[in-house]
């Protein structure tokens, strides 16, 4: 949280996983290059160039199926919480590596063109119509690349706020069609003529792994059904809700409301962040403070207000109990308007 | 010309006029719009790539702010996850599924196909 922009918002966290994130890419690389060439399938006599170009390509690939496993991990199981927690930095790490990987692949096998290896890469193959084999395959690379530069370049703060969250959101929905283009561009370019397995299996895996992990999270997330009617939504028995802890509910315009119980009392706030939109219900109450699971942004529960300095503001909810259950209104009041909180016992009442 | 150059130019071209828009944004136009970076100029480095890349949404939001537009609510996301990932399976499927029929050494005896023509 900050009242003004700063480059990266560093914490111990943070180090740790940047730290950890770029010791498995050394690693990644270091085994790939010098550990298992036979395992590999480049125990052939290859240049320096096409072995570190089938490196920090499988690397990258490696990368971005973990980046897109993250999300559905998280949203299947708590636990993968803190994997998320620090994906951008993933992100932008990846989008290195890959252009690293493009760098190679450009300074050997287009290097050699009079016309300039940047106009090589887009003439020397163009036979688009002719099927899957033979297939300029480096067009995927080319998109996916500009995917990732492009998400990674919009990866500040600053991006979300000054684009407004739909247009972000939505650029950055690239990342969907980017994997699958990398899919695309191994499939129809290194595993179409090698020999080798060990490849072609982690390739498999991890792109059956990440339609899996996204198939089951978008069906687990079917539970939240919207109610078919406008009016107050029934949010179940209050007393089941733990203390500190929330529950969350689906209004008929598809907003989502996070009814925190804290000190025996109710409180709706918007389940969305003000930052990135991560899930406030998913979060618990520490100091007194409704605490993001994503990023650590923290509200009064009572005000939907983020503790001066900080101006994060998130809409709140009026509540009301009626015969032993709880309701929550359908109509969002304005970010930072103060709620009265409802005591989880008192009974019948409007 | 040919296509692959003038595309290049193309890109060129995108890249200078990101420039110039980075320059202007970041110097008269971040101040102007945004509270939270005025006297935040370290940070303001990070953002030339994306600038760079996206300058026409860069121009379309400074003017929509300059005009008086309120900041949009950052609270309601939008929530297309679950059809994005069902189009991205359907795409990653297809082109696993394509790719078999394209290989060469599978199944073990298929014949070997020639892409071109002798000689072209």
């Amino acid at each position: 949280m900050s009242v003004r922009y700063i480059p990266v918002q560093w914490n111990r966290f943070k180090w740790g996983y940047d730290a950890a994130l770029l010791a498995s890419v050394g690693v990644f690389l270091w085994a790939f290059l010098r550990v298992t060439p036979e395992d590999l399938g480049h125990e052939r006599d290859v240049s320096g160039a096409i072995r570190n170009a089938r490196a920090f390509g499988a690397c990258a690939f490696v990368m971005l199926t973990g980046i897109l496993c993250i999300g559905p991990l998280a949203r299947l199981d708590t636990r993968f919480l803190p994997l998320l927690y620090n994906r951008r930095h993933f992100g932008v790490v990846t989008a290195a590596v890959a252009l690293t990987h493009f760098s190679f692949v450009l300074d050997w096998y287009f290097a050699f063109s009079p016309a300039g290896k940047y106009e090589a890469l887009l003439f020397a193959n163009t036979s688009f119509t002719n099927g899957v084999a033979g297939f300029p395959f480096e067009a995927f690379g080319i998109f996916a690349l500009l995917s990732l530069l492009i998400l990674a370049a919009t990866s500040h703060d600053f991006w979300m706020k000054f684009l407004t969250p739909p247009v972000w959101k939505g650029l950055h929905y690239l990342i969907y069609p980017a994997y699958a283009a990398v899919v695309a561009h191994v499939a129809w370019g290194a595993l179409l003529d090698q020999e080798n397995t060990t490849f072609a299996w982690v390739v498999h895996v991890g792109a059956l792994l990440v339609v899996g992990l996204h198939l089951g999270a978008a069906l687990s997330g079917r539970d939240a059904a919207k109610p078919r009617t406008a009016g107050w939504v029934d949010a179940g028995d209050p007393a089941t809700i733990p203390e500190g802890r929330a529950r969350i509910v689906t209004l008929a315009s598809g907003d989502r409301v996070a009814v925190f119980r804290h000190e025996g009392a109710l409180s709706a706030i918007s389940n969305a962040c003000a930052h990135q939109n991560g899930p406030l219900g998913e979060g618990r109450i520490i100091d007194c403070l409704v605490t993001c699971p994503w990023h650590g942004f923290q509200y009064d529960v009572r005000t939907g207000r983020s503790p001066a300095p900080f101006t994060e503001k998130v809409p709140t909810y009026a509540l009301r109990l009626e015969g032993g259950r709880l309701l929550v209104s359908p109509d969002a009041d304005p970010p930072g308007t103060p709620q009265r909180p409802v005591p989880v016992h008192r009974g019948r009442t409007t | 010309m040919s296509t692959a150059a003038a595309i290049l130019d193309l890109a060129r071209a995108w890249l200078w006029i990101g420039a110039a828009v980075a320059a202007l944004f970041l110097s008269i136009g971040i101040g102007r719009i945004d509270p939270d970076a005025r006297g935040a100029f370290v940070f303001r480095v990070l953002l030339v790539p994306g600038l760079l890349l996206i300058w026409p949404l860069v121009l379309w939001r400074w003017w929509r702010l300059e005009k008086g537009d309120r900041w949009l609510p950052r609270y309601r996301p939008p929530s297309a996850h679950a059809s994005a990932a069902a189009a991205m399976s359907a795409l990653i499927m297809a082109a696993l599924v394509l790719s078999y029929g394209a290989r060469q050494d599978w199944p073990d005896n298929i014949a070997p196909r020639r892409i071109t023509e002798a000689g072209s």
